[in-house]
C-alpha cells in the first residue's frame, strides 16, 4: 500500500496557513534586544531579536522602516510590533516587523507629559513670561557640547548672517545623566557675562539622547534666565521642555542661529530703502515748494509791478466818474424839483392869471377887429344900401332907385341913372 | 547722536522716515529731518563697516577665555 506523502512545499504552506489563521500570532509586541543587524540594498532590515535564553529571526521591510525614529544598533532594548509567519522557502517562522520602539521609551514618554503639565501649570510656558529677542546682539551666549555639529552650524551661520557679533561659548555635555546639571551650570554661569542672547541647545538624537533638555531643572532654569534664551535642539522630535519654557524656539541649532541674528544683506537692503526714501521725501517736498514758488511769481503782479498803480489808478477814475455822475444828478434831480415847483407856483400866482387873461382878451379883441366890417369903410369900401338894406349885387338895383352910399366918416344920397 | 547704538540708529532712521512719510511737516522741519536721517545712514553704514568680525570664544570654568577652535 502506497504511502500518502506532502511535498516540502505543500507542508511549509500548511503550517504557515495554520500561523496566519492563529490571532494571537497576527498582531504582537516581542520584547528584546536587537543582534546582528543587516541592512539590506534593498532597504529591508533584517535581525535577530533575542533575549537571555532564546532568539527569534526578524525582518523589517523597507516600507516600513520611515516609521523609525532611531537608529538600530546591536545590543539595543527594543519593542517590536508585528505578526509571525513562516518563509516558506527556507521553512523558517520569523517576526515581519511594522514598528520598532526602543524599549522605555514609554516610561520616558509619560514622564515629558507629567512634567509638562505640571510646568504648565505653573505658568511657566505663558507667553507673559517671554522676554524678547533683541534685534542686533552684540554678544550672543551658546551652552553647548563644544565638540558637537550644533555649534559649529550655529557660528557658521551667525558668521555668514550678521558678522558683527561675540560668540561665547559654555561647554556642557548634551547627553547622559550628568548632562542636566551641567546644562543648568553653564545657562547660570552665562548670566556672569553681559550677553544680549543665549542659545541652549545640540543636535539631533533620539528620545534619550534629547532627555536632559525634557529635564525639570533644566526647564527652570532656562525659565529663571535674566538673558533671553532660545532653545534649539535637534528635530527628531517634535518639542523637548525647553522649547516650552524658552523665550524663542528654534527646530535646530542653524534655525536657532538665524533668530538670533538679523542678515546682514537684509539690514544693507533696509537701509539702501530708507535711504532712498528719505531722498525721494525731501526731493518731493522741494519740488512741490519750488512749484508754488513759481507758480506765484508767475503772477503778474511780478511781471508787471506797475499793474499795482494802474490799477489803483483805474480805481481813483471809476471813483471820479462816480463821484461826478453822482453829483451830476444830484443837480438835476435839484432843478428838476425846482422847475416842478415853480410850475406849481404859476398856476398860482395872480398876476401871472391876469397876464393870461389879457393875452385871450387881446387875441379875441384881434378877432373882433378883423371881422368888423367898419373897419373895412377906413380902407376905402363904402357900403351900398336900398332902404336900409345892404346891396349886395348890381342886379338888385334898377334906375331910379335911391342908394344910401355909406363911407367911413359919412353917408351920400344918391339916385341910380 | 554718534553714541547711539545701531539698532537705536537704525529705529531713530525709521522713526525719522515715518515722520516725514506720514506727517504734513513744513519745509524747514524736514530739511533739519533729512540732514538728521542722512547722519543716522552714515552712523549706520559706518558701524556695519567698522564692525568687528564675528569671533567665537570658550568660557572655561575657571572664566578663562580662548579662541574656538571649528576644526576640532
Amino acid at each position: 500500500m502506497e504511502k500518502e506523502y506532502l511535498t516540502v512545499s505543500q507542508i511549509n504552506a500548511y503550517i504557515n496557513r495554520k500561523l496566519k489563521l492563529d490571532p494571537n500570532l497576527k498582531n504582537i509586541y516581542v520584547k528584546g534586544e536587537l543582534s546582528n543587524i543587516n541592512i539590506y540594498r534593498s532597504g529591508h532590515i533584517y535581525f535577530t531579536l533575542k533575549d537571555e535564553g532564546s532568539q527569534i529571526s526578524a525582518v523589517m521591510f523597507k516600507g516600513m522602516t520611515r516609521f523609525l525614529n532611531f537608529k538600530p544598533k546591536d545590543g539595543m532594548k527594543v519593542i517590536v510590533k508585528g505578526k509571525i509567519e513562516v518563509y516558506e522557502k527556507n521553512g523558517k517562522y520569523q517576526l515581519y516587523a511594522i514598528r520598532i520602539t526602543e524599549d522605555g521609551i514609554g516610561a520616558l514618554y509619560e514622564a515629558f507629559e507629567k512634567l509638562k503639565k505640571k510646568l504648565e501649570a505653573e505658568g511657566l510656558f505663558e507667553d507673559a513670561h517671554k522676554k524678547e529677542i533683541p534685534k542686533y546682539p552684540k554678544k550672543i551666549g551658546v551652552v553647548t557640547a563644544e565638540t558637537g555639529a550644533a555649534i559649529r552650524d550655529i557660528i557658521t551661520t551667525i558668521k555668514k548672517r550678521y558678522p558683527y557679533c561675540e560668540i561665547l561659548v559654555f561647554s556642557t555635555l548634551v547627553q547622559g545623566n550628568q548632562a542636566a546639571p551641567q546644562i543648568v551650570r553653564q545657562i547660570r554661569h552665562a548670566q556672569q557675562y553681559d550677553l544680549d542672547t543665549l542659545i541652549v541647545g545640540r543636535g539631533g538624537g533620539s528620545i534619550e539622547d534629547l532627555w536632559p533638555f525634557n529635564e525639570e531643572i533644566v526647564a527652570r532654569a532656562i525659565y529663571d534666565c535674566k538673558i533671553p534664551v532660545i532653545s534649539a535642539v535637534g528635530h527628531e522630535v517634535d518639542y523637548t521642555i525647553s522649547d516650552f519654557v524658552a523665550d524663542a524656539r528654534a527646530p535646530t541649532p542653524t534655525g536657532a542661529a538665524m533668530i538670533a541674528v538679523p542678515d546682514i544683506r537684509e539690514i544693507t537692503l533696509k537701509l539702501d530703502q530708507l535711504t532712498e526714501k528719505i531722498n525721494r521725501n525731501i526731493n518731493d517736498k522741494l519740488g512741490q515748494n519750488r512749484a508754488r514758488l513759481e507758480n506765484i511769481s508767475q503772477k503778474q503782479i511780478f511781471k508787471n509791478p506797475e499793474s499795482i498803480y494802474e490799477i489803483k489808478g483805474m480805481n481813483l477814475d471809476n471813483l471820479l466818474n462816480k463821484l461826478e455822475y453822482a453829483s451830476k444828478n444830484i443837480i438835476l434831480e435839484n432843478k428838476n424839483k425846482l422847475f416842478q415847483l415853480e410850475n406849481k407856483n404859476i398856476l398860482k400866482n395872480p398876476n401871472d392869471i391876469l397876464r393870461l387873461k389879457k393875452e385871450v382878451y387881446l387875441k379875441n379883441l384881434n378877432k373882433l377887429e378883423v371881422l368888423n366890417p367898419l373897419v373895412t369903410l377906413k380902407r376905402g369900401y363904402a357900403l351900398t344900401k336900398v332902404e336900409g338894406k345892404i346891396v349886395s349885387s348890381a342886379k338888385d338895383v334898377k334906375s331910379g332907385d335911391k342908394l344910401d352910399v355909406e363911407f367911413d366918416d359919412g353917408i351920400v344920397n344918391t339916385k341910380v341913372i | 547722536m554718534e553714541n547711539l547704538s545701531f539698532e537705536e540708529s537704525l529705529e531713530k532712521l525709521e522713526e525719522i522716515v515715518n515722520k516725514l512719510e506720514n506727517g504734513d511737516v513744513p519745509l524747514d522741519d524736514a530739511i533739519d529731518e533729512f540732514k538728521k536721517a542722512m547722519d543716522l545712514v552714515n552712523i549706520c553704514n559706518t558701524k556695519l563697516n567698522n564692525a568687528e568680525e564675528a569671533i567665537a570664544k570658550i568660557v572655561q570654568d575657571n572664566d578663562d577665555i580662548v579662541d574656538f577652535n571649528m576644526n576640532e
